[in-house]
This record gives C-alpha cells, structure tokens and sequence, in this order.
C-alpha cells in the first residue's frame, strides 16, 4: 500500500534516524511547518493545502509502495 | 555494532567519546579493551551473547556492548548483575523503550532493585538521599543503563531522543528498596518471586516530586490525609497520567510514612488501592483543561482515574526518616502504555575476581 510520513520540520532529523535505523532510509517523507499541534483550524488547512501535492506526488513516486 | 577507536593517551580518548556524542556529558572511564574485557569476565558469559536489540537503533545488546557502557559509567564488576538486569527489564518488549526513548516526554526508567543483590551488587542505597548523589552503585549502574541507552540504542537528544527537556534522572535513576525499614513486603515478593531473589523493576516515569505530611500519632484522620496528599500527587495535573488515565505510578515512602499507614492496617494491597482511589482528578476538571484528550463529563463529580487499576501503582519503601515521600508520576503512553517491568538479577552467574575493583 502507498504510504508517506508527515515528518515536522522540528523532527526532520528524527525521522532520518529512524528511516535508517529500520531498514528504510529512502521511504517517502513530506516535511511541513512546525508545530501544527494546537495551532488552529486556520493553520492546519494552510499546512494541509501547502503540503498537499508534495503528498499526492510522494504517493505516486515509486517508493511509496515499498 | 562496536569498534575500536584509537587515541594517543587517556585524555584524548575521553575527549574524542565526547566528540562522538557516547558520553552523558560528564567524563566516562576510557573503556578500554582490558577494562571491557575485565567487565565481561566478571559477568561470567561471553562477550558475544546478546540480550537483544535496543531501539530506536536497533543496535545489539551484547554482553560486550553492555560490558563497555559498565566500564564508561563507572561501574565495579560487582555491579553488572543489576546492569545485566536492568539491561533485560528495558528490553522486554513491554517496556516499549524504542517508544521511550523517542518521545518528546521527559520519562527515564526508573530502577528499583530488591532482594540480595541491593547488598552483593552494592551496596545499593535505599536510605537517606537514595536518589541523590554520595552512592557508587545506585550512581553507576543507573548510568550504565543510560550509557547503554546512548550508545546501544542511538539516544541522541533532538535526533532521536526527542525529550523537549529530559530531567537529570536521564544520567542515572537508581535505587534499592528499603526491604529491611519497611513494614510490608517486598516488591518483588508482592511481585510473585521469592524473598532470596534478586530483581530490576523498571519503570519509566517523570522525576521525583516530593510529598509532605505531617503526622500526629493522635490523629485519627492522618492515614486518609496522607493517602489523598499521596493520591493528589500521583494525579499531578500536569503529568500525563492524569490526563490519559494510565501509565505506572511510584511512590516511594519513607519510613515514617510507612508506619503511619501500618499503624492504620494497611499492607500492600490495600494500600494501593486506597492510592489509586485517590489519584484521581474531578472530571469536569479534566474536561475543561483538556477537552481533546478527556470525554465531556458523565458527571461534575465523577472522578477521572489517573491509573487504570491499582496494580498500576508500584509502592516501595525508601529514604530518610521525617516528613518527605516521593511519587514519581507517568508517561501512560507507548503502545504498551507504560507498564513497570520485572527481571531477576542472575547472580549465580557472575564471576568473582578478587582484587578486579582496584585496576
């Protein structure tokens, strides 16, 4: 099944490691702004519609079924 | 995975283990080939055996490996049983440590030790300032844990170990139970395991908060005042437990503390479960504070448990005589939810090398 991570920005560095660390270092990542937690229905849509075609291409890339 | 670095004398070698991030910050003893090897021969297993994979690296937790992070933290070969115990209790799948090591939750394990081994792998205090600096056992074998955690298990904070603070249990966090001062049994005999046994109990918690009660022998209601001052802490408004309703809770009780509730009646059991009873918050409360995370209130005055049952309190008997407990609230979070996890201490295979302390 397709798959992509959303990795914020803050966490960019984490999701590396831990991509390695499995075994899995080119799985498909899309990284957005940090925090998104709490922030409000206006900034959660403006990440979502920044983020949206990085996720649809992430999905459709070869990668993203592995 | 280790290797062998090279350097041209003691200094260099500590300097370039800083560099390489496999210290805690503070100096390490320069683990040396002899000294790994010394390590591994006190243990009485090959250096190649592993206890298993450590996360979020993955890496592999030989004896050696082990071994090394021993030598680094300090340790006296007399203390790698506990180590090797400790070492075991993280890696139980239940323990759900690649989980703890990455989040953005200050929680550190916690290690408790029962039975013989506080004396034979020690002397493991439990006493006045058990958790504070002065004890080289209950300093170095919880560092050892954490050196392993670095460097077998990859923490590095902000890359893979995300605490957004940490607190200084993450150098080491480490302490015998009181068995001898305390009016109940044992941890690990409530746990199951006989009394000549020797266990790790591992529990990832927040540090400790201290709790004050006074006592008056005349007063009859000092037991429940006590027990809801101990309860109301378990249930911290800022700790996860309480907002989550899980997790392990500890309380260690000092020996005052202790009597005032043996006086009162109590044992284990129904100790606990007048703690859990109490470690509670008023739902609405929650609610309001954290409508996300707690249901709306079936009720203004229905409680809402910061632990899911009793068992999830672990209470052990501990520190100074006067007027200070400790409870160290809860993570409640990982897939396993932060449960407190027991291995024994094999101390039958440990190999005694008289004079190894001193080299």
């Amino acid at each position: 099944m397709p798959a992509v991570a959303l990795v914020s920005s803050e966490f960019w560095a984490q999701g590396e490691f831990i991509a390695r660390s499995v075994g899995m270092p080119d799985i498909p990542r899309v990284r957005f702004e940090h925090p998104v937690a709490g922030a409000g229905i206006a900034v959660m849509q403006r990440v979502a519609a920044a983020i949206r075609d990085d996720i649809v291409a992430a999905l459709a890339a070869p990668g993203a079924a592995a | 995975m280790s290797v062998l670095l090279e350097a041209s004398d003691e200094y260099a070698a500590l300097e370039r283990l800083h560099e390489l991030g496999c210290t805690d910050g503070l100096p390490v003893v320069v683990p040396t080939p002899e000294r790994v090897e010394r390590m591994v021969v006190a243990s009485g297993l090959p250096a190649d055996v592993s206890l298993g994979t450590m996360g979020p690296n993955h890496g592999n937790a030989s004896i050696g490996t082990i071994a090394a992070c021993a030598v680094m933290a300090g340790c006296l070969p007399d203390h790698l049983p506990v180590v090797l115990g400790a070492v075991r209790a993280a890696l139980d799948p239940r323990f759900d440590l690649t989980e703890l090591q990455a989040t953005t939750h200050a929680i550190a394990p916690f290690v408790i030790v029962n039975g013989p081994a506080r004396h034979a792998c020690g002397p493991i205090a439990s006493g006045f300032g058990a958790l504070g600096p002065g004890f080289r056992a209950n300093a170095s074998i919880g560092r050892a844990l954490r050196l392993c955690m670095i460097n077998i298990g990859g923490a590095r904070p902000g890359v893979s170990d995300m605490a957004l603070l940490g607190h200084p249990g993450k150098f080491t966090f480490c302490m015998a139970e009181d068995e001898e001062s305390s009016p109940f049994e044992p941890l690990h005999v409530a746990l199951g395991y006989d009394a000549t046994a020797s266990t790790v109990t591992l529990v990832g918690t927040e540090a400790p908060h201290s709790v004050i009660f006074v006592g008056d022998a005349d007063d009859p209601t000092a037991p429940d005042r006590l027990l809801t001052t101990l309860g109301l802490s378990l249930a911290t408004i800022g700790a996860n437990n309480a907002h989550f309703g899980g997790g392990t809770g500890v309380v260690v009780l000092n020996p005052d503390h202790a009597a005032v509730l043996d006086r009162a009646g109590f044992d284990r059991r129904t100790l606990v479960e007048a703690l859990w009873e109490r470690a509670a918050n008023p739902r609405s409360l929650m609610s309001r504070l954290n409508p996300s995370m707690v249901r709306p209130p079936k009720g203004a005055d229905e409680p809402f448990h910061a632990y899911r049952s009793p068992d999830d309190i672990v209470v052990i008997a501990g520190g100074g005589s006067g007027l200070y407990s400790m409870v160290l609230p809860s993570w409640a979070a990982g897939p396993h939810a932060n449960p407190a996890v027991t291995a024994v201490v094999e101390l039958d295979q440990a190999c005694e090398i008289p004079g190894l302390a001193a080299r």
